[in-house]
């Protein structure tokens, strides 16, 4: 039992960062960034593939987060000449090109074979013990990034990014530079989307394209919308919502035998879709954020 | 369409039936007894679902017929059953869940190589029998507990080149879905033909859900080739079949077992499915046991289990690991007993109540299962005999060859 | 080997599908110019489209009898998704409208799945020689679709210069708080509008259903290749929308001896990203912000 708990605890952990990521991008700075799940597979084959190449995890992690926000610069130039929706789709675009590379670059990537036997950091410790550390490790990080996030958003630059969120032309006006600070938002927001890729490349021990899907990036804008977009409180919670989500459907089918498996996937489907809309429509600030921060 | 609609009709009454049996099989743990955990860890939806529901309906199937007959060494079996989604993380999730808080002590039916890949460390490490029908070469075991019941993929394309081979072609070309499956068959098939001495005329990989096929066709025909040997589904062969047809190509082709039934016949008329070669394993359709076992599956469920291979595969996981924990019967581990009851020599046994009683008499079987003679080598791969069939006027015919020697 | 009738065929599979991705796009297109966002759902309402089009198949129905329910069952998707949904999101910012269609898609997708299952499912079409004219294969299901495309925009195209409601959604497109000042009823002008969207999304769907499986996973394929059709060809422009949609799919097919079979997917990607920098209004839409 505690092991299971443990392993929905990473996950989680993971998703938290991804939300984040995500919470940075559009809830601080009015990115509609559809193409998250681009970064984080960037982040989690980078770092598979140093670390499979023989070299530290540690390093493998960096060059993991490097490459997600290096590839966020391109992107972040796109974002300055596009209109939200336009935006929205040229990322979705984005992050399925990324995974049609994955895919067809099997000299690099093994395509669509993946790549299994990333190596685990802590395998000294035993296997209980290996889980335990992992989730030490996933932890740390959305603690030093919550940490990194709460000084940026408190700073002269975060005050910019949600002025230009809020009203950009008198950003403009005053003779601030919103394309700096937009690019800025989003390669650290990408670098946080690798970091995440990263912890999850190392654990699951197995990448392939397939884990990348588009679906993958709304799974994170419903855990953003409905934990609060704009605070940092909201995205823990909309996160543990989330793998509440996925996980929790498993276990309804215990208490009512009769409804089957294929239709708790559907049912499952239909309530993330729900609970978007729901939000959307008459809670867009989720269970904790609010409309005005100070 | 009088076929399909019964067909349907009968599928609502018999899922109504196994949809019971999920929780009359968990009930029936007795109390203050131990049962014999299994996992069913199934692809019911995702990429695998045309397979998944009925590998896990037969999987509990199995393990209802076996607590009919008092389950093993009086113990019954229960059996937890999820969904991995055809996805790895979802396959991980599911897979902790059933070792971590279900303590299952085996873990059957993983369908795509990328669950298999993920959820291998978890029962490597938890040393627990992991049984998959997982086609991946690089899927493997460092603890000799996993057991494969089909084919490596690539063993199903040598076996498909080597046929086009015997059968005079000599301008072979291949077309592969860009996934793991669908290139090892045609890595397998071109391997084989080069073994023969002869070069591929034409290699193709094409994208899943697309449209169209017809650029890919084109590609493939300019080349000129007399077979193409196919590593493929359904949806797309239908659709590459029908656009080589519509393009006056008369060439034959070369494809799995899973890629044909009869809506491949239905969808493109028995026209164009001339000179279509049907790879399949021999004793799917022969054993004594196949056809107890279909009639079964179709009455407890509706479902038409010759158009699920692998749902015979997982019927025959449950059995056999049900007579390796009988003969183990607290002597030693699951995995030690499993070749001792599947591989020769032994009497041959059909199914698990013949299996049994000569375990109780002390004498070693080799069972033969409803997807196959289940022998299993040192890697854990059984050893797949292969035939060939062809569709001649809309109907599936076995020309009748087989090659064992792989 | 490359020859012109090559690369005929190739730019002839182009056209077919580019025809299928154009009608997708139109409906994208009229929703964008009107309703003012980008609908994600249209590949859902597509699914829809095709299992209803699959069930009158199955009751025996021909192809104008699956063609009428899968327009009903694409109306009243659209008409369900506007009222249930949209229409609260109205004054809203556009992300919200583009949020929830996600949304929407997941939801009728699953509900498609939870009564008509994962399986695909073929329609029987049989098997016709192309007609060969030097080399270059035409088959009939292709002039079929042909038809229904231009039937479609031909439609569209009258509706919007030739009826006062479709005058209405052209001032709606142009300038919303306009319109509404000058008296024109949303309420019937969106009433219209996500009918015929969501019948031409509902026939798109049944086309591509017939071509390849029906399944609920099938207008989800569509929707990136329709949304840089909708901007290549033009936000607003019905016409531009097949015609985008048809360049798209030559390019794409013709650009196959190059980038190979599954690169040539990526172009319709590029081809957005560039036109949206280049030429935001696309070949044939109004100039409008597209910053």
């Amino acid at each position: 039992m505690l092991g299971y708990l443990v392993a929905l605890l990473i996950l989680g952990g993971i998703y938290a960062l991804l939300t984040i990521s995500l919470d940075l991008q559009y809830g601080h700075t009015g990115l509609v960034n559809f193409g998250l799940v681009g970064f984080f597979a960037v982040g989690a084959y980078g770092s598979a593939l140093v670390a499979l190449a023989g070299y530290p995890i540690a390093v493998g992690f960096a060059v993991g987060i490097c490459s997600a926000a290096l590839l966020a610069l391109p992107i972040g130039g796109l974002a300055l000449r596009l209109r939200d929706d336009y935006f929205a789709i040229v990322t979705l675009g984005f992050s399925e090109v990324v995974r049609l590379v994955i895919v067809n670059e099997e000299w690099l990537t093994k395509g669509g074979l993946g790549l299994p036997g990333v190596p685990r950091p802590f395998a000294q410790l035993g296997v209980g013990g290996a889980e335990a550390a992992y989730l030490a490790l996933v932890v740390a990080c959305n603690v030093i990034v919550v940490l990194v996030i709460r000084r940026v958003v408190g700073s002269p630059f975060g005050r910019l990014l949600q002025a230009i969120r809020d009203n950009e032309t008198t950003v403009v006006s005053l003779g601030k530079s919103p394309p700096g600070a937009k690019v800025r938002a989003l390669v650290i927001g990408a670098a946080i989307a690798g970091l995440a890729g990263a912890l999850y490349a190392h654990y699951i021990t197995f990448v392939v394209p397939d884990q990348f899907l588009p679906i993958v990036t709304f799974y994170v804008w419903m855990a953003m919308i409905l934990g609060g977009v704009g605070r940092l409180s909201g995205s823990l919670a909309g996160a543990a919502v989330l793998v509440l989500l996925l996980e929790g459907t498993r276990f309804v089918r215990d208490l009512v035998p009769s409804v089957l498996a294929v239709e708790m996937a559907s049912i499952r489907l239909i309530l993330i879709g729900l609970l978007l809309i729901v939000f959307v429509i008459y809670r867009p600030y989720g269970v904790f954020g609010s409309p005005s921060r100070q | 369409m009088d076929r399909s609609r019964r067909q349907i009709i009968k599928q609502g009454a018999g899922l109504a039936l196994v949809a019971s049996l999920p929780s009359a099989v968990t009930r029936a743990l007795a109390q203050g007894g131990e049962t014999l955990r299994i996992g069913a860890l199934n692809p019911v939806t995702g990429a695998g679902s045309p397979y998944g529901g009925g590998m896990q309906k037969a999987i509990i199937l199995a393990a209802s017929e076996i607590n009919a007959l008092g389950g093993v060494g009086g113990r019954k079996i229960e059996i937890f059953a999820e969904d991995s989604e055809t996805s790895p993380e979802a396959g991980v999730r599911a897979a902790k869940k059933l070792i971590e808080v279900n303590k299952v002590q085996a873990l059957l039916g993983t369908w795509s190589s990328g669950v298999a890949a993920a959820v291998m460390p978890l029962t490597d490490a938890a040393g627990i029998v992991h049984s998959t029908n997982a086609g991946a070469s690089n899927i493997t075991s460092s603890k000799g507990l996993m057991f494969r019941y089909s084919g490596l993929s690539v063993r199903v394309g040598e076996a498909l080149g080597r046929f086009a081979a015997k059968r005079g072609h000599t301008r072979l070309a291949t077309m592969a879905f860009n996934n793991p499956s669908g290139r090892e068959i045609t890595g397998g098939a071109k391997a084989a033909w080069e073994k023969l001495g002869h070069q591929l005329v034409g290699e193709v990989i094409y994208e899943p859900n697309r449209p169209s096929y017809r650029s890919e066709v084109q590609k493939i025909l300019a080349a000129n080739p007399d077979a193409i040997v196919m590593g493929a589904y359904l949806p797309d062969f239908i659709s590459i079949l029908r656009e080589t047809r519509q393009a006056g190509s008369n060439v034959k082709f070369y494809t799995p077992a899973w890629t044909v039934n009869q809506s491949l016949i239905d969808a493109v008329g028995p026209k164009a499915t001339e000179g279509v070669y049907v790879h399949d394993y021999v004793a799917a359709l022969d054993s004594a046991a196949f056809k107890s076992f279909v009639d079964r599956f179709r009455k407890a469920t509706g479902i038409d289990a010759t158009e699920n291979y692998y749902a015979c595969c997982a019927y025959d996981m449950m059995v056999v690991v049900g007579l390796a924990a009988e003969a183990a019967a607290g002597k030693g581990a699951l995995q030690d007993s499993m070749r001792t009851v599947a591989n020769p020599p032994g009497d041959v046994v059909y199914d698990f109540a013949q299996g049994q009683k000569l375990l109780k008499e002390g004498r070693k079987i080799n069972y033969e299962g409803a997807s196959g003679p289940i022998d299993f080598d040192q890697m854990g791969n059984v050893k797949p005999l292969f035939k060939l069939s062809e569709i001649k006027d809309g109907k599936v015919t076995m020309i009748g060859k087989v090659f064992e020697d792989y | 080997m490359n020859t012109w009738s090559f690369y005929a065929n190739l730019a002839l599979n182009g056209l077919v599908e580019g025809l299928l991705i154009g009608l997708a796009a139109l409906a994208l297109n009229l929703v964008f110019a009107v309703g003012r966002f980008p609908n994600a759902a249209t590949g859902d309402f597509m699914t829809v489209g095709a299992y209803a089009g699959f069930g009158a198949h199955y009751l025996g129905g021909n192809i104008v009898v699956q063609s009428g329910a899968a327009m009903l069952a694409g109306a009243a998707v659209g008409l369900l998704s506007y009222f249930a949904v949209f229409r609260k999101l109205a004054g809203r910012p556009m992300v919200a409208a583009l949020l929830a269609s996600i949304g929407l898609g997941f939801v009728y997708r699953s509900v498609v799945s939870l009564f008509a299952g994962h399986d695909p499912r073929f329609f029987p079409m049989g098997t016709v020689s192309a007609i060969n004219i030097g080399g270059v294969r035409i088959r009939d299901t292709d002039v079929w679709l042909a038809g229904i495309a231009l039937l479609c925009m031909a439609v569209a195209l009258a509706v919007l210069h030739l009826t006062p409601v479709g005058r209405q959604m052209r001032a709606v497109a142009d300038n919303a708080v306009l319109a509404q000042a000058s008296g024109i009823r949303s309420r019937r002008v969106m009433f219209a509008l996500w009918a015929m969207a969501g019948m031409i999304t509902g026939v798109a769907g049944l086309m591509l259903g017939i071509r390849t499986a029906v399944s609920p996973e099938l207008g989800w394929g569509m929707l990136l290749p329709a949304f840089a059709a909708a901007v290549v060809g033009g936000v607003g422009s019905p016409a531009g929308a097949i015609l985008g949609g048809v360049m798209l799919g030559i390019a794409q097919e013709l650009s196959t001896p190059w980038l190979g079979f599954s690169y040539k997917i990526a172009l319709s990607f590029v081809a957005l990203a560039v036109m949206l920098l280049v030429r935001p209004q696309g070949l044939f839409g109004q100039k409008e912000a597209v910053r």
